[in-house]
């Protein structure tokens, strides 16, 4: 695997899913709280 | 007003959005666009218009149908005054108008999901299958049929044990199956290069403006921000809903399963591209347009699925999948005609019959002409860039800064919404918009010498002649929109 193939999908899984996983955490989050 | 229907819970009304905003185009039209444009670099500018188009137009479709609680038509004209809810026909009529041929579409998922099932698939290859499937014009009729009835019973039964039951498990049902087949793909040997063709970018095609604009188009086409539909579910939201985190979720979710279906399908396509020199190569797979530009899914997913292990049990869960999402999206659009209806005055139950029967038989040409269809797509693809204009209009009309601080500031929301929304919706949105027309009308004049003319399949003619006919007519009947829609109606 090329080593921009390797940065740019730190960046980019890391953003999208990463910011995903984190955007639906905090929904559950404030759900359980009664938001 | 409040209507009587709302989403229970706000994990019910995520659901609902992001199998609204995913859709079968994150499965097939993600790999293509992302392949035409250079993989890599392709995905900075797709993730740059996430933040400055998608997601504040998210955010402000959100908040008209709250504040409204009437779909496209009463919304607009509750926001800006009953003289403008011709806008929100357009706007409205743009995503029926899709809906019409996007029916056809979900129809030939359920014929090759049958296909795959019966082993009829896999007796003939894919583009024996395809020619006999569109020759027999009558079978593409049935399965636009069975589409529109599956998206309409669950419409019928209402928001709460309709629309979010349905939801609740499609969505999560949608993204097992494509992480599934993101790891099957990833595993295959020669995956590898797929993933440097997507994610390696070439940082100098970063300077090529047409990188930038298919990132725009992209982002506005998949996370269906300007469509209307997330508007129509708004209505059914509690007022201290939050806004900004919801709108986010819905779009960080669509590209995240538009990424989890461009690993799976570039992948594998690189490792299952056919090697006798004759044949195409993996990236001119990627690239194909074909029907609908469908070709990769229809025509080459089911030639290269059938040479891996258990290669029917994945052509299955790759149609299985492609069906969940285009009716997830499907019952959106539906849902968004039925709101129409009900704001003037029709029940539920009368307004999905209504859609779903004028749904039907308004995509008949599309399920009888692949060419029809194709000119719709084009039409009406375009012109949701209008429609997601409209709505930065709609906000300017009204103040952006009143906006915000009466429509989306006093929500429970967990991440606050400061100034730059007002500069966003002020100023980058028209500015998006306006370099992105000007580049397609100069693009659609110089490469086209028929561009002008109105029966064209793709040009700026049909384009614009289609819009103005749409424009004109509700602009006549604007009145009569306004006062059947504004009254105090309950839906």
């Amino acid at each position: 695997m090329q080593i921009g193939t390797i940065v740019m999908m730190v960046l980019v899984l890391g953003l999208v899913w990463g910011g995903f996983a984190v955007l639906l955490w905090m929904s559950i989050k404030a759900e359980r709280h009664g938001d | 007003m409040q209507t009587k229907e709302m989403f229970t819970s706000r994990w019910g009304l995520l659901l609902a959005a992001i199998g609204m905003a995913v859709g079968t185009g994150n499965i097939w039209r993600f790999p293509r666009v992302a392949a035409q444009n250079g993989g890599g670099s392709f995905l900075i500018p797709w993730i740059v218009f996430l933040l400055l188009w998608s997601i504040p137009l998210l955010m402000v479709e959100t908040a008209m149908g709250r504040h409204a609680r009437k779909g496209t038509i009463g919304a607009f004209g509750r926001l800006m005054g009953p003289n403008y809810a011709w806008l929100g026909a357009f706007v409205g009529f743009c995503s029926m108008a899709i809906m019409f041929y996007y029916s056809v579409v979900a129809g030939w998922c359920f014929k090759y999901l049958s296909g795959a099932i019966g082993g009829g698939l896999l007796e003939q290859s894919g583009e024996q299958y395809w020619t006999a499937f569109q020759a027999n014009g009558w079978e593409s009729i049935v399965f636009h049929l069975v589409a529109m009835s599956v998206a309409g019973a669950i419409v019928y039964r209402g928001v709460i044990d309709g629309i979010e039951k349905a939801s609740k498990i499609l969505i999560p049902l949608l993204f097992v199956l494509l992480i599934g087949g993101t790891l099957r793909a990833v595993t295959l040997p020669g995956a590898t290069a797929g993933l440097n063709f997507l994610f390696n970018p070439d940082l100098s095609l970063l300077l090529d403006y047409r990188i930038w604009l298919e990132g725009l188009t992209q982002s506005a086409w998949s996370t269906g921000a300007g469509y209307g539909l997330l508007l129509s579910y708004a209505v059914y939201t509690s007022k201290r809903d939050d806004i900004v985190m919801n709108s986010m979720t819905i779009g960080f979710g669509n590209n995240s399963a538009s990424l989890l279906a461009g690993i799976m399908v570039i992948c594998s396509v690189f490792a299952l591209a056919p090697a006798d020199p004759g044949a195409p190569a993996a990236e001119e797979l990627l690239q194909l347009g074909g029907p609908g530009n469908t070709a990769l899914s229809f025509l080459w997913i089911p030639a290269l699925f059938q040479q891996m292990p258990f290669g029917r049990l994945s052509l299955i869960l790759f149609f299985f999948a492609l069906v969940v999402a285009a009716i997830s999206s499907l019952i959106a659009m539906i849902e968004l005609g039925t709101r129409i209806f009900m704001d003037a005055g029709m029940d539920r139950r009368s307004a999905v019959k209504f859609v779903v029967v004028g749904g039907f038989l308004l995509g008949l040409p599309s399920a009888y002409s692949i060419q029809f269809l194709m000119n719709q797509d084009n039409v009406w693809g375009i012109g949701l860039m209008v429609s997601g204009f409209l709505f930065a209009v709609a906000v300017n009309k009204f103040g952006v800064r009143r906006f915000r601080e009466e429509l989306i500031e006093p929500a429970r929301n967990d991440i606050p919404v400061g100034r730059w929304f007002d500069i966003l919706l002020k100023w980058v949105i028209p500015a998006e918009f306006l370099v992105m027309i000007a580049w397609w009308l100069y693009q659609a004049t110089i490469s086209d010498p028929r561009w002008w003319s109105p029966v064209a399949v793709f040009n700026l003619g049909t384009c614009v002649f289609q819009w103005a006919v749409a424009f004109i007519l509700f602009r006549l009947f604007n009145g009569r929109m306004a006062a059947a829609t504004l009254t105090e109606s309950e839906g």
